[in-house]
């Protein structure tokens, strides 16, 4: 029995090869956009999973005091050194707690040196104390957890990095010089340890975990800081909401100490419903929750959003189709039935059939993700296989439930549909007993046009808004400048001066790429305002660019300029004043007030993504020329041959820093860099749209076609009453186009409301343009009557005779 | 074998009842080969596909081998289909996506019949009816009066008691129509099998041993035919 199901189902694939083949393709391309979101989901929800130890591993976070743009409390991963203590004293739960530098992000990595080869830059390098292994269960493959880091200037590798450095694992006691900054002298390290590169993801990622000495102190001054991140191995039997209770109030009780220690008041700080807080989360829900950003499922939510969208899509068609054609299946399944067949087994026959077909895309919908996975890492940035997924048998299982929702929800109603046709009426010869199924057809017919028509409307008005952000005045000229990634020294400046073609030379802590927001409450009037503070040289603003609207830039002419007075941008003299150039604003520093004048005013200029707005800002000069760490320093070129320059530049550098490589970036570039974002997720939507759409008119071809076929006689008996063919398309075409029309109705909102929602994500942005909403309504019934007119047009060409003889 | 009593079938349209049977009695017994005949529109259909369980009356009594088929479940009527019943259309209603082997085949692997008792029975069909060479056709492959022996193969293949045919002939030419009338009287004589056949052609309804004349839904005569 089954085996004859199976011939016939192939069989009657065979016989309507477009259709099945618009089914099976379509359903696989639904398949493989879901699959690659389900691979990207798995692997995001993989990271701090490779060993079940990591179960009792927890990250500690510190509610921040600061004033923050967006004025909301953030816990944050990088604390006071002085908690690591804290929680080790206070809670008898911590088996251990280790701490572990913060990931600045400024820095992409420090120079190694291997006796005399030549230094090379080592990413992912990171300082920890001595308990570092016994948090992290990492596996030991030379070396041993309890002794690795005793001694300080020691150093585990993973096993990638000792193979890459120097091609085999058996390294133990060889020495790294590792260069932090350009004129480091170096930290000479000895090797103690190799651990194993875990399976999955991690948040506190390294390639090399040094103990240099630098977290084991605590500094001396209440008023001092050093910040780090601290994670805690807990007693399994632990339970985190006692835990998280003593730790806020043995925090509390540090914090007040700490304050009077820096003769600061309690209340001052914990004002308007702030409190002090120190936590500790599971090292699981760390990567799903990363401070002051997005968690990448909030990134990811419109990308899933659309996936599911375009699965959906191609299980309509799949649904759409089948009923269509249950029609030619009616008399199979009327004969069935006077020969004595059970409901169940015809609903099982075409549930297999169903099956077939989405096991065939299940196939394919592998294939296409062996194809397209290459360009989806490289799109998103991330490690994904198939293959050898750690997490293979997961994804199995869950490729094998897809199967089973998808087969289930495509074929189920078809069957049903098939199932209860009567055999009497198919006997009489009238298979159209249906209405109902007309009508689900159309509906989901609507349903498909909507979404594909929100997504045309999306990309047009997404498309102008990117087109206005690439093109947008930056406020600064980002043609011919360069960031090299140091600090300012005046002496290696100096040298690069005398480069030709060299203009100027300069450092800032905000500039696009590198922003440092340092938050400062000046007193104008009386009145407390909120401001940022950059510092900057005495070039920086002309090297940069920007364009003075009041008064005058710094200059060396002007003593007083390294002194006490600074330069505003538009925003901050907003809140000031609008004539503030000569006048002048106080700022507390202890019992002490300092006087600043105001000489000058700046356009707005961007050093952040488009999402957020400038902030009102004051600039200020050192007399240092510039704060010692900026890690910023800029060229402005007066040529545009920008890479003969820099190779002079780098012919300095290594005669200045022999054993620290130069890295540097154009401004250009770093532009880029920003908009990438931005346009990977337009590209995508693009991507998406476009499959949406082709699909949803292969649907309504395949639909059209079906139709078609069922009113041939129809159309025969019309055309030798004397109907011209013109009119027969117009009457094929007109069912098609109200529904078309009618998705762009219901489309129109959705549109208009998830694009708004989107746009109001950027501080930067265009109008609601209207044409996007007229374009997709033309759009949508050009081609969908162009689509249905191939098949009407067949069928008014054809010749009655045949349809009429053969019925 | 068949009792009917006080059958009456009507469609109501705005309304108003539109008889198509009224107060249908008659008794059909096993070894019985009865054509029922009449004008276009009389009925016929309808009686017959009440006597198939196609349709339910919707009013009187029907006893089939004794059991009122009123109150029957699916499942036992799917059972009399299996076991009891063979139906030959005007259409012959033939799967498309089935061979000539396989629609015989059909209704054998529905009554789970042994896969060797199965060959057997499909050769022997085959051969009665001369189309063993055609057995790997598809029916649109066929002539129309071959498709109708299919179909009327099929139908025989679960051996059934009964068989229902709605004008068996009406698209076959004489010479065709004969011969399955032919067959049929040899079914009936030799094999015992109960035939019930609409008809319009007299002569076709000679072949059997009882004729039921209807006309507007009402049993005018029922002749016997002697042979
Ligand atoms: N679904 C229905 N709704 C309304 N009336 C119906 C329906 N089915 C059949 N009829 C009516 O029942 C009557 C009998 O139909 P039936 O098919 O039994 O006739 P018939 O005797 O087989 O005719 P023919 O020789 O043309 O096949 C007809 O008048 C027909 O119009
Ligand atoms: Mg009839």
């Amino acid at each position: 029995m089954f085996k004859l199901n199976l011939k016939i189902a192939l069989r009657s694939l065979f016989k309507n090869k477009v259709y099945a083949a618009i089914n099976i393709g379509g359903l696989a391309i639904g398949l493989t956009a879901f699959v690659l979101m389900l691979l990207y989901i798995n692997h995001e929800e993989s990271y701090d999973t490779w060993s079940p130890d990591l179960k009792n591993v927890y990250q500690v976070r510190e509610k921040h005091s600061f004033f923050s743009p967006d004025n909301e409390d953030h816990w944050q991963e990088v604390n006071d050194s002085r908690m690591a203590n804290l929680v080790r004293e206070n809670i008898p739960q911590a088996l251990a707690v280790t701490r572990v530098t913060a990931d600045w992000g400024f820095s992409s990595g420090y120079s190694v040196k291997i006796a005399h080869a030549n230094p090379i830059m080592v990413t992912g390098m990171k300082d920890a104390d001595s308990s570092f292994f016994q948090v992290f269960p990492y596996e030991f493959l030379q070396g041993d957890s309890e002794s690795a880091l005793n001694a300080p200037k020691s150093v585990v590798l993973k096993e990638s990095l000792a193979r890459k450095l120097f091609g085999t694992e058996k390294v133990l006691g060889k020495t790294l010089k590792v260069l932090m900054w350009r004129n480091d002298p170096g930290t000479d390290l000895t090797i103690t340890g190799v651990v194993a590169d875990p399976e999955t993801p991690q948040s506190v990622s390294f390639n090399a975990l040094m103990r240099t000495g630098e977290e084991d102190k605590v500094p001396e001054s209440a008023s001092n800081f050093h910040y780090c991140q601290i994670y805690a191995r807990l007693n399994p039997v632990a339970d985190t909401v006692s835990v998280n209770q003593s730790l806020l109030k043995v925090y509390t009780d540090h914090q007040k100490k700490s304050l009077i220690k820096r003769k600061l008041e309690y209340n001052e700080i914990y004002k308007n419903g702030k409190i002090p807080g120190l936590k500790v989360i599971p090292l699981q829900d760390v990567h799903l929750n990363p401070p002051f950003k997005l968690s990448w499922i909030e990134k990811l939510r419109p990308v899933m959003g659309i996936s599911i969208f375009l699965l959906v899509i191609s299980i309509i068609n799949f649904v759409n189709l089948a009923t269509a054609q249950s029609v030619q299946r009616a008399k199979e399944v009327g004969v069935k039935k006077v020969l004595g067949v059970y409901k169940r087994e015809l609903i099982a026959q075409f549930l297999l059939e169903s099956a077939l077909q989405s096991i065939i895309s299940l196939f394919l919908c592998v294939v296409l993700i062996e194809v397209v996975l290459p360009s989806f890492k490289h799109h998103f940035n991330v490690q994904l296989s198939f293959w050898l997924n750690p997490q293979l048998k997961m994804m199995l299982t869950q490729l094998f439930g897809l199967f089973s929702l998808v087969t289930l929800l495509a074929g189920f109603y078809p069957s049903w549909v098939l199932s209860n046709y009567n055999p009497v009426a198919v006997l009489k010869g009238s298979y159209e007993s249906g209405l109902k199924g007309v009508l689900l057809r159309n509906a989901l017919v609507v349903f498909q046009f909507v979404i594909s028509i929100t997504f045309i409307i999306a990309i047009g008005i997404m498309h102008k808004q990117s087109q206005f952000i690439s093109n947008k005045d930056l406020g600064f000229e980002r043609g011919e400048l360069v960031n090299i990634k140091t600090n300012y020294d005046e002496s290696f400046a100096e040298k690069l001066r005398r480069i030709p073609g060299v203009q100027y030379v300069a450092t800032t802590t905000q500039v696009m790429g590198n922003a440092f927001n340092v938050p400062e409450e000046i007193m104008y009037k009386g009145k407390s305002i909120n401001m940022n503070t950059v510092t900057v040289s005495m070039d920086a603003l002309p090297s940069l660019g920007v364009k003075v609207l009041q008064g005058r830039l710094f200059a060396k002419t002007y003593k007083q300029d390294t002194i006490n007075t600074v330069i505003l941008n538009e925003a901050a003299a907003n809140l000031i004043d609008e004539k503030p150039v000569g006048k002048s604003y106080n700022i507390k520093d202890g019992n002490k007030s300092l006087v600043f004048q105001i000489v000058g005013v700046i356009k707005n200029y961007h050093n952040e993504g488009f999402d957020k707005a400038v902030l009102p800002t004051i600039y200020k000069v050192t007399h240092l020329g510039g704060m010692s760490s900026t890690n910023n320093l800029l060229l402005r070129l007066n040529t545009s041959n920008t890479g003969e320059i820099m190779r002079k530049v780098q012919l300095e550098w290594k005669q200045a820093y022999p054993d620290y490589p130069m890295e540097y970036k154009t401004m250009d570039d770093i532009f880029a860099d920003l908009l990438t974002e931005n346009k990977r997720f337009l590209n995508m939507i693009i991507l998406f749209s476009i499959l949406s759409v082709s699909l949803s008119l292969l649907g309504l071809f395949a639909l059209s076609t079906f139709v078609a076929k069922r009113r041939t006689k129809e159309v025969a008996v019309r055309k030798v009453l004397g109907a011209s063919n013109l009119q027969i398309i117009n009457l094929l075409n007109r069912s098609f186009l109200v529904l078309v029309l009618i998705a762009n109705l219901i489309s129109w909102p959705i549109a208009y409301i998830l694009v708004k929602k989107w746009l109001d994500g950027f501080a930067y942005r265009i109008d609601m343009p209207v044409y996007p909403f007229l374009m997709a309504t033309i759009v949508s019934v050009v081609i969908s009557a162009l689509t249905v007119s191939i098949q009407a047009r067949k069928a008014a060409n054809g010749n009655p005779v045949h349809a009429l003889k053969y019925e | 074998m068949i009792q009917l009593n006080n059958i009456e079938k009507y469609y109501a349209n705005k309304g108003i009842k539109n008889y198509v049977l009224r107060l249908v009695t008659t008794t059909i017994k096993q070894g019985e080969f009865v054509s029922i005949m009449g004008p276009s529109g009389a009925g016929k259909s309808t009686l017959l596909n009440i006597i198939g369980m196609l349709e339910e009356p919707t009013y009187g009594s029907y006893e089939f081998l004794g059991e009122d088929v009123t109150s029957l479940n699916e499942r036992k009527r799917i059972e009399l289909y299996r076991n009891h019943i063979g139906f030959v259309f005007q259409a012959y209603h033939l799967i498309d996506e089935m061979t000539v082997y396989e629609n015989i085949e059909a209704p054998l692997l529905y009554k789970k019949v042994g896969s060797s008792e199965r060959a057997s029975r499909i050769a022997d069909l085959l051969d009665r009816f001369n189309i063993v060479a055609k057995k790997d056709l598809f029916p649109n492959q066929l002539s129309g009066g071959q498709q109708q022996l299919v179909g009327i193969a099929r139908a025989l293949a679960a051996q059934p008691s009964i068989i229902l045919a709605d004008e068996p002939t009406g698209n076959l030419q004489s010479a065709q129509a004969e011969e399955i009338m032919t067959l049929f009287k040899k079914l009936n004589q030799e094999d015992g099998i109960t035939i019930i056949q609409v008809t319009h052609s007299e002569k076709n309804a000679q072949y059997g041993n009882r004729i039921l004349h209807i006309a507007d839904g009402v049993v005018k005569e029922d002749v016997a035919i002697l042979s």
